[in-house]
């Protein structure tokens, strides 16, 4: 840090500080052609930040209502979805049903999701989990998860700042392109769920070719599309139809920009 | 949102039959005129070399539908197949829709009976496998939530689909790899595949180890699984964490 840093003696904490960029940043992707999942992604990074979570993921529901999880910020945050989906129930299931905010300050002590909290307690992953509606006009169309390793509730400004968190997601949903007709949600979330398959697959290529981790793999098929200005997804389907050398997708640079 | 429609209803309770391609056809089609709001429903399948196939068609409006954009090579279907989107005209004289394709939509107007009409691709990550066409004699939307079910049930459509193109043969005397309980091949193959995400991990490394297609990788996936008598999501677990990988030899 340089002494003349002006942000240095700026006399406002420092989240206060984050929050507002997290916004921009947001906002900017916002304005410009984006891509649904790659807002998703930026939103639980800012979500593990902002909030001191340990991880944080966004579960979407699909046209048959079922939730599936579109963005996560580690494997361990994607297990605990699944957890949750395969004991059909959960924080995260229950916020979504009832489209409000549910709080499990200790998943080990509580008696609301028995199947959910014997299998999670047996990971010793998390500790507690906090659920946060993506809200449409009384509806819930898919859910945030924060989750810590210690037990604890989350306080009312981070609740607050989460749920701010959460209807940007909705709001970035919404607006990837002009609504034009009331099917165009379930269209959207369709795409971005489909997208989502693609990406995974383009991780698998990337990992095997490059000979890198899942978790590397996502991190420069990341980077490629933020430093060329593409879309996440279109970037992972030209990796799948062989339109890109993952080589050159792969490849490692100092220019890119890191969170 | 979180209920299922009649069509997607219909349709789950396929998923522990054997049914061939066009069976499925068959009963989408059929469950799409009764449960949503449309007059006529059609089937094809675009397979690999842009070659295609109707499965089924309702009557013969939808066929005559199939037919047109097949052989013009133009349409609403032909759209949604090449952009991977959904492709809806709730009203074909009033609208700039058609300047896209402008010959089918005169052949339209002049043979058929058709004001209406929804294309919804089949798809799979980035693969298309077919489309399902659906056509109203009046103007109209769909509502919102026959929509939602038309989606699903085009996804669970697809799901049908491509386990049935990816399904491992059965053996001569060994089990089959279909089991009649619980609507699920021996290899753990469902509904809940879609939402693992090792198990798209996993084609994409195997099409990169073989050089093959996602559709063949995911083939090749199931059918190590059916071998070993284990889950797919289990093998797909293995590939993705390297201990276990696919080789030419092992064609």
């Amino acid at each position: 840090m340089r002494f003349d840093d002006p942000t240095a003696r700026d006399p406002r904490p420092d989240r206060e500080r984050q929050v507002g960029r997290a916004f921009v940043e947001l906002a900017d992707t916002l304005v410009d052609d984006y891509d649904t999942l790659d807002l998703l992604d930026r939103l639980v990074t800012h979500c593990v930040h902002l909030l001191a979570a340990d991880a944080a993921a966004i579960m979407l529901a699909d046209a048959g209502g079922e939730l599936r999880t579109v963005a996560s910020s580690s494997e361990d945050a994607e297990f605990i979805e699944l957890l949750q989906l395969q004991a059909g129930d959960g924080p995260c299931m229950q916020c979504f049903r009832y489209a409000a905010p549910v709080s499990a300050p200790d998943i080990t002590t509580t008696d609301r999701w028995p199947a959910f909290t014997e299998a999670a307690t047996s990971r010793s992953l998390f500790r507690s989990v906090h659920a946060l509606p993506l809200r449409l006009r009384g509806d819930a169309i898919g859910a945030l998860n924060l989750m810590h390793h210690r037990p604890g509730p989350l306080p009312a400004q981070d609740l607050a700042l989460g749920q701010a968190l959460a209807d940007v997601a909705t709001i970035g949903i919404l607006a990837e392109r002009s609504i034009r007709r009331s099917e165009v949600l379930a269209e959207q979330l369709q795409t971005a769920l489909n997208n989502r398959v693609v990406i995974e697959q383009a991780k698998g290529i990337l990992a095997q070719q490059a000979g890198l981790t899942i978790a590397e793999a996502f991190d420069r098929l990341r980077d490629y599309s933020r430093r060329n200005n593409l879309r996440l997804a279109d970037v992972a389907r030209a990796v799948t139809a062989g339109q890109v050398e993952p080589a050159t997708v792969a490849e490692r640079r100092g220019t890119a920009r890191r969170r | 949102m979180g209920e299922r429609g009649a069509v997607t209803e219909a349709l789950a309770d396929l998923a522990g039959e054997e049914l061939d391609d066009q069976s499925v056809g068959e009963r989408l089609c059929q469950a799409c005129v009764e449960g949503l709001d449309v007059d006529g429903a059609a089937l094809s399948l675009l397979t690999a070399m842009a070659a295609r196939e109707t499965l089924w068609a309702t009557d013969s409006v939808a066929q005559r539908l199939e037919d047109l954009q097949f052989s013009l090579n133009e349409g609403a279907c032909i759209e949604a197949a090449t952009t991977g989107a959904p492709v809806l005209v709730p009203d074909l004289f009033h609208t700039t829709e058609t300047a896209r394709w402008p010959v089918f939509a005169a052949a339209v107007a002049e043979q058929t009976p058709v004001a209406a009409l929804f294309a919804l691709p089949l798809q799979w990550g980035a693969a298309t496998i077919g489309v399902l066409d659906l056509y109203r004699c009046t103007p109209g939307e769909l509502s919102r939530a026959g929509w939602r079910d038309a989606l699903a049930a085009a996804d669970t459509a697809a799901l049908l689909l491509l386990g049935r193109r990816t399904r491992p043969p059965p053996a001569p005397d060994g089990p089959p790899s279909s089991s009649p309980d619980g609507g699920r091949d021996g290899d753990g193959w469902g509904p809940g595949v879609f939402s693992r995400p090792e198990v798209h991990q996993a084609t994409g490394m195997v099409m990169a180890q073989l050089g093959i297609s996602s559709e063949e990788a995911l083939a090749r996936l199931r059918a190590h699984a059916f071998a070993e008598q284990r889950l797919l999501v289990d093998v797909a677990g293995d590939v993705v964490a390297r201990r276990f990988r696919f080789t030419e030899e092992m064609r």
